[in-house]
């Protein structure tokens, strides 16, 4: 919607002397103002139907011991003390950590190394993107299954590759040594594609004159890395941390069919455990608590890691 | 938009309001509305989780379901097809959004949290005596001496062995106790080099929350008491049955690794294993996959101090909310009637839960149904309290804890106890 404002004409008196320029520009500026919140509400009524109060609903909901069969009954925060002291479900915090840690610096690293490499005038630079972006597009199931034969102790691809180097065979998905390290080398491959692109974009739009610069006053490609390129992704750098960080919280799809948290919990999510809660058990109240305390953990992340890089500006 | 602390308030108080007006509206769990005596008509929904894949919704909708609009003309049935691991997250979201299926299949040991919160309508007891049932069957559905749903069809968990390398070890007979099975066991145990190629005995490969209930079962454990709410299978039988399995484990002749990869041929079928934990719907899956070995695989129904051989299966039941109770309890009836009853078990080569059936085709051309429907007498079923809907999800984690060595045997089923009863005290 366009807001067209009357020509001003400071020859000419004004037409009467109550339309002094203040009134007109309030009056434009409520215009502007009406014009803005009108296109801003579609999109806020469709984030507060869906996000906001969803968002609302679990967290009243979350001091009741609501199972969907019966009413909700109050019950304060017994279902936060139950969940921080359930063993099960700080198993799960600690494997979200575990798994975010692993998979969110690796592929980060992994994807810039990529995205460096992609970003020059490499042959069939096209091709490589494209295979690089596929599991990215990929459905979660259709990856996992394809794992699930890769990790497959008798008839998979790993254990036949080991074997020819005659490393003797993993049983990478039943073992509580490596069912985790299992899962996270999906989460990491699964991960870097758009990181990739995210990370390339921004080297994209990184100006030319400033490596030109360098390049006179004699930095090395090295040098211009650490002191041109890595700080100039700052921004992109935050914007891929918070959506890796709070992708990797809500690991679930690949759980789910890799190893159903298992075995003996080794591999269990925060997020699985609230899956679990909801629509194993019927404890919805108690899963609105665990999904409360997940978003505390994701705040107080985003926070620490916005003060940790001076926030999304890119000054540095 | 900077967010003001009034603004925030505002929108939790409205959020609360919200949340408190949907509490606040009646549903069916406080007020059963499924009085059949109207008319048999209407639209009604039926939850299914039978009938799987294209040949199965054709069983159903093209041949069942237009026997039973013959009788009842006036009756719309939609299906929605589902799976047991959707089946839960289908009635969580169908009854949080009052759109709870008019008729629902469920599994065994789910009618008592189902009707302790009146989601299901009681059946009248009639329906109990129509046909011909085994009374350890007709057990899952009841809750408080009432019938809650009718059994359609069951999947028993059994013991299956190579009779064939049962030959080569001449060894004549099959176990009787578990002494005996972890002698065998060990001697059918095959190792090259180190590495164990054929372990005696696979219990792992069927889920290991119903291997231990059916090992409990056989060393005379319970699981509950008869009311649902005291714990009993942090009994020493109970303790034992675990420890037998850790036992196995240590002396080679199991495996906790070497199991069953979903979508592929048993360990039985392998030869990987040479006795394992399987499901009477085995046959079938011989049949497709090995036809060679339909000869070399017998069946036994194992125990310790008694013979025992875990029940599962599908029952049908009625929605104490249907807006249509009379057209509910009419498709109740027919898919408990033993047409349904027999086209559902030929469909999954699963057990007919209706004796009657005992003597059909069907019955005497699968060894495996056969055996087990002639065994229903040793039939026990996990379940029995109506907090068990949360139980169950804990047993299989926690007692893998055992398994790997995290913990003992002692252990694990105390922190199960544990579990099971903070779940029941909250009932």
């Amino acid at each position: 919607m366009a807001v067209v404002s009357a020509p001003r004409d400071v020859s000419a008196p004004p037409a009467t002397p109550s339309r002094s320029p203040a009134p007109r520009r309030r009056r434009a500026g409520a215009a502007r103002r009406r014009a803005g919140m009108l296109m801003v509400a579609p999109a806020f009524l469709h984030a507060l139907i869906w996000i906001g109060i969803p968002v609302i609903a679990a967290f009243v909901l979350s001091f009741t011991d609501y199972d969907v069969l019966t009413q909700p009954r109050f019950n304060g925060i017994q279902n936060y003390v139950d969940a921080l002291s359930d063993p099960v479900f700080r198993r799960g915090m600690v494997n979200t950590l575990v798994y975010a840690f692993f998979t969110v610096p690796v592929a980060m690293g992994i994807a810039l190394l990529i995205a460096l490499m992609l970003d020059t005038q490499l042959r069939a630079r096209a091709l490589f993107r494209t295979a690089v972006f596929i599991p990215q597009v990929t459905a979660t199931i259709a990856v996992a299954l394809v794992w699930l034969w890769i990790y497959d102790p008798r008839s998979g691809l790993l254990n036949a590759v080991l074997g020819f180097f005659g490393i003797p065979a993993q049983n990478w998905l039943s073992s509580t040594t490596w069912a985790m390290p299992s899962v996270i080398a999906v989460g990491i491959w699964q991960g870097i594609g758009l990181k990739m692109l995210i990370y390339l974009a921004a080297l994209q739009s990184l100006p030319k004159d400033v490596y030109e610069a360098a390049s006179v006053d004699g930095a090395s490609k090295t040098r211009q890395f650490f002191s041109i390129t890595l700080p100039l992704l700052k921004p992109a750098t935050f914007f891929v941390f918070v959506t890796s960080v709070i992708s990797a919280f809500q690991a679930f799809d690949l759980i789910y069919i890799l190893t159903d948290g298992g075995p003996a919990n080794t591999t269990t999510m925060m997020t699985y455990e609230i899956y679990k809660s909801a629509f194993r058990e019927f404890r919805v109240g108690y899963a609105c608590a665990q999904s409360i305390i997940l978003f505390v953990f994701l705040l107080l992340l985003t926070l620490a890691n916005r003060r940790l890089n001076g926030g999304d500006s890119g000054r540095h | 938009m900077e967010l003001s602390r009034r603004s925030f308030l505002t929108a939790m108080g409205l959020g609360t309001a919200t949340v408190v007006a949907g509490c606040s509206t009646t549903n069916g769990a406080t007020s059963p509305a499924a009085d059949p005596t109207g008319p048999v008509a209407g639209d009604i929904t039926f939850l299914c989780a039978l009938f799987e894949g294209t040949t199965g919704k054709e069983t159903l909708e093209g041949n069942l379901l237009k026997q039973f609009n013959e009788k009842y003309p006036d009756v719309n049935v939609t299906v929605d097809y589902t799976d047991y691991g959707s089946l839960n997250e289908k009635i969580t979201t169908g009854l949080a959004s009052g759109l709870m299926p008019d008729v629902v299949t469920l599994g065994v040991g789910w009618i008592p949290p189902f009707a302790y919160k009146n989601a299901i309508a009681p059946l009248p007891e009639s329906l109990a005596t129509r046909y011909t049932y085994e009374e350890r069957v007709l057990e899952p559905s009841r809750f408080d001496g009432q019938l809650y749903a009718l059994p359609m069809v069951l999947d028993t968990r059994i013991v299956a062995y190579r009779k064939d390398f049962f030959e080569e070890a001449g060894i004549t007979d099959t176990p009787k106790d578990w002494a005996e099975l972890r002698e065998i066991a060990k001697e059918l145990t095959v190792r090259d080099g180190g590495t164990v190629t054929r372990v005696g005995f696979d219990p792992f490969s069927i889920d290991l929350r119903q291997c231990w209930e059916t090992f409990l079962f056989g060393n005379s454990g319970e699981l509950f008491s008869a009311d649902g709410r005291e714990v009993l299978f942090d009994s020493p039988e109970g303790v034992a049955s675990l420890q037998l399995f850790l036992d196995m484990v240590a002396d080679g002749s199991a495996d906790f690794a070497l199991t069953t990869e979903a979508g592929q041929p048993t360990t039985l079928q392998q030869g990987t294993s040479a006795i394992m934990m399987t499901n009477n719907s085995l046959y079938v899956q011989l049949q497709q996959q090995s036809p060679e070995l339909v000869d070399k695989i017998g069946t036994f129904v194992l125990g310790n101090t008694t013979p025992a051989m875990l029940q599962g299966g599908t029952m049908v039941s009625q929605s104490a909310t249907s807006k249509n109770p009379a057209a509910a309890r009419a498709l109740v009836e027919f898919m408990g009637s033993p047409d349904a009853v027999l086209v559902a078990s030929e469909q999954r080569g699963s057990v007919p839960a209706i004796l009657d059936l005992k003597d059909s085709d069907y019955v005497k051309s699968n060894p495996m149904v056969e055996f087990a429907i002639n065994n229903l007498d040793k039939a026990r079923s996990e379940g029995g309290t109506p907090a068990w809907m949360e139980i169950r999800e804990k047993i299989k984690p926690t007692l893998e804890t055992a398994i790997v060595g995290q913990q003992s045997a002692q252990q694990a089923i105390d922190q199960l106890a544990g579990i099971a009863n903070d779940a029941i005290a909250r009932l």
